[in-house]
């Protein structure tokens, strides 16, 4: 860790979502990371990025416990990747 | 015409507080990976009081602004918003005119016909960008787009200056020199020492004097300094010719490593080709930016016999520039950049003679690879052997032209290729398995 505080963890790790397809968009709801699971309090921000031909969608969401991640979803394969993740915790330190 | 100018308040930082509420209230600043050394890229209006600033070194920022919340910038995020907020304007006006990632002139036409009715469509908008991204925006409005860039900067953040060119010269004369659009430290002090060291000194500089002090810019910037200025917008749509491209990187650490240094050559020259090719560019000009763990800075270039956009012509000439001028000092940053730039079709009679038609389809080839599963699917042999190193600096063009859309949802339902690897590590910057 560097001095200072270095707030985001950056992942690529694979998840489970549940989400809602409302009016032509995607919304994560809840997902499963490291055996527990996270309910989506609010979503803050939305943007995508392009790799190839494939459109990713990335959502910034705050979760009901407070803590802060971005979410990638992956059309080709209809997956979700973890890409950041603020829990006020380091990794491996269980709840 | 009225003229707007939208400035999003410390952009990359608002971004990160507006999308990580943990965040909001508290000094962050916005820097490459904050576990590599590397500098500032922003700071948020809690950070500016001690004195960090874009483009100050790490190590300063944390000895000025212990407490700060350190996030690696995501580039492609404020790119994508950037895009985002562009659509927005444009439901205001056809005419916009991005001028950076985070400022825009928005061109009003005859429903704006009077410096008030501006102001009021630029508070609409301050009020949607709240609204819609929880950011701040300060926007400046004038009769054209010095008055407007100018009034931008009056008041921040999320200020509204409006200014006719009456109200320009009560607000800016006083003014320092360098608070002009246009003059930079050098040539402020220039002018200081011909006793124009304000704005209104320069309204009021002999013509004959500045022509012969500072040539053509001269009498240019003394209009300026009376809040005229005739550049015409260009709505993006229309698009304006780039004259160079060129990416640069910071090394993780001081690398006196030859073959790491030409590595991480081959793969910059490697992103400003693709770039060049996707954007439909040839270039003659390349131009090899080398500074050492001193921050001394060398800036050297030759020029092709014939317009190319390929990393295999570019990427010797940069390592020939890099054996001529490195003197074996610790490098701290290396940059390659192309310029002379012309569009490829009108340049092919001279590419003609030069290529061979079947490296040519090759690269055609390996760039619809790219094109299709990203960048990191296909890269040149020679960036591997130092990837750890060069981990950082990204393959190919870093962020593909993402075309501005109305609705940005309606492609999610489309392709149906399998992810690889690198697409499961979400950022095609990754090294390829």
């Amino acid at each position: 860790m560097v001095p200072g505080n270095n707030v985001f963890e950056s992942l690529s790790d694979p998840i489970d979502v549940i989400g809602a397809f409302l009016e032509g968009r995607i919304q994560p709801l809840r997902f499963r990371w490291q055996g527990r699971v996270v309910r989506v309090r609010k979503v803050t921000g939305q943007w995508s990025r392009r790799e190839g031909q494939t459109v990713l969608r990335y959502f910034a969401v705050e979760s009901a416990a407070g803590e802060s991640y971005e979410l990638c979803y992956d059309p080709r394969s209809a997956s979700w990747i973890l890409s950041r993740a603020w829990t006020g915790r380091s990794r491996g330190q269980g709840r | 015409m009225m003229i707007l100018l939208v400035d999003m308040d410390a952009f990359f930082a608002s971004v990160e507080q507006a999308h990580h509420p943990h965040l909001r209230g508290k000094p962050v600043i916005v820097c490459g990976d904050p576990g590599r050394r590397g500098v500032v890229t922003a700071a948020s209006y809690e950070a500016r009081p001690s004195g960090v600033r874009a483009g100050m070194r790490l190590q300063e920022a944390r000895r000025l602004c212990p407490d700060a919340e350190y996030v690696e910038g995501d580039p492609a995020k404020y790119v994508g918003l950037s895009l985002q907020l562009l659509d927005l304007y444009t439901r205001y006006s056809p005419d916009v005119e991005p001028f950076s990632v985070d400022e825009a002139f928005v061109g009003l036409g005859p429903e704006a016909p009077t410096l008030e009715r501006a102001a009021e469509i630029a508070r609409a908008i301050q009020r949607e960008i709240d609204l819609r991204f929880g950011l701040g925006a300060s926007i400046g409005v004038g009769p054209n787009k010095l008055v407007a860039k100018m009034a931008s900067g009056v008041e921040k953040p999320r200020g509204l200056t409006a200014l006719d060119p009456e109200g320009f010269r009560d607000v800016f004369w006083p003014r320092d020199i360098q608070t002009m659009w246009g003059v930079g430290p050098k040539l402020a002090e220039r002018m200081r020492s011909l006793g124009i060291k304000t704005v209104g000194d320069l309204a009021r500089a002999p013509v004959p004097l500045l022509k012969s002090e500072f040539g053509i810019i001269g009498p240019q910037l003394r209009e300026c300094a009376w809040g005229e200025d005739d550049t015409p917008l260009v709505p993006y749509h229309r698009g304006l010719d780039a004259k160079s491209m060129g990416h640069e990187v910071t090394l993780a650490e001081d690398c006196d490593d030859r073959a790491s240094l030409e590595g991480t050559l081959l793969r910059l020259s490697d992103q400003v080709a693709r770039r060049m090719r996707g954007e439909g560019y040839v270039g003659r000009t390349v131009t090899l930016k080398l500074r050492d763990h001193r921050f001394v800075t060398v800036l050297r270039q030759r020029v092709l016999p014939d317009f190319t956009a390929e990393a295999e012509r570019i990427y010797p000439v940069t390592r020939t520039l890099l054996n001529a001028n490195w003197n074996g000092a610790a490098v701290r940053l290396l940059g390659v950049s192309v310029s002379e730039l012309a569009r490829s079709g009108e340049a092919k009679q001279s590419e003609l003679f030069a290529s061979e038609d079947r490296s040519q389809r090759l690269r055609e080839a390996l760039d619809r690879v790219r094109d299709r599963l990203g960048e990191a699917s296909v890269v040149p042999l020679g960036t591997l052997v130092h990837r750890r190193r060069l981990s950082h600096v990204p393959f190919g063009m870093p962020q593909a032209r993402t075309p501005v859309s109305r609705k940005p949802d309606a492609s999610l339902g489309a392709p149906a290729a399998r992810p690889g690897r690198s697409a499961r590590r979400g950022r095609d910057s990754g090294d390829p398995p």
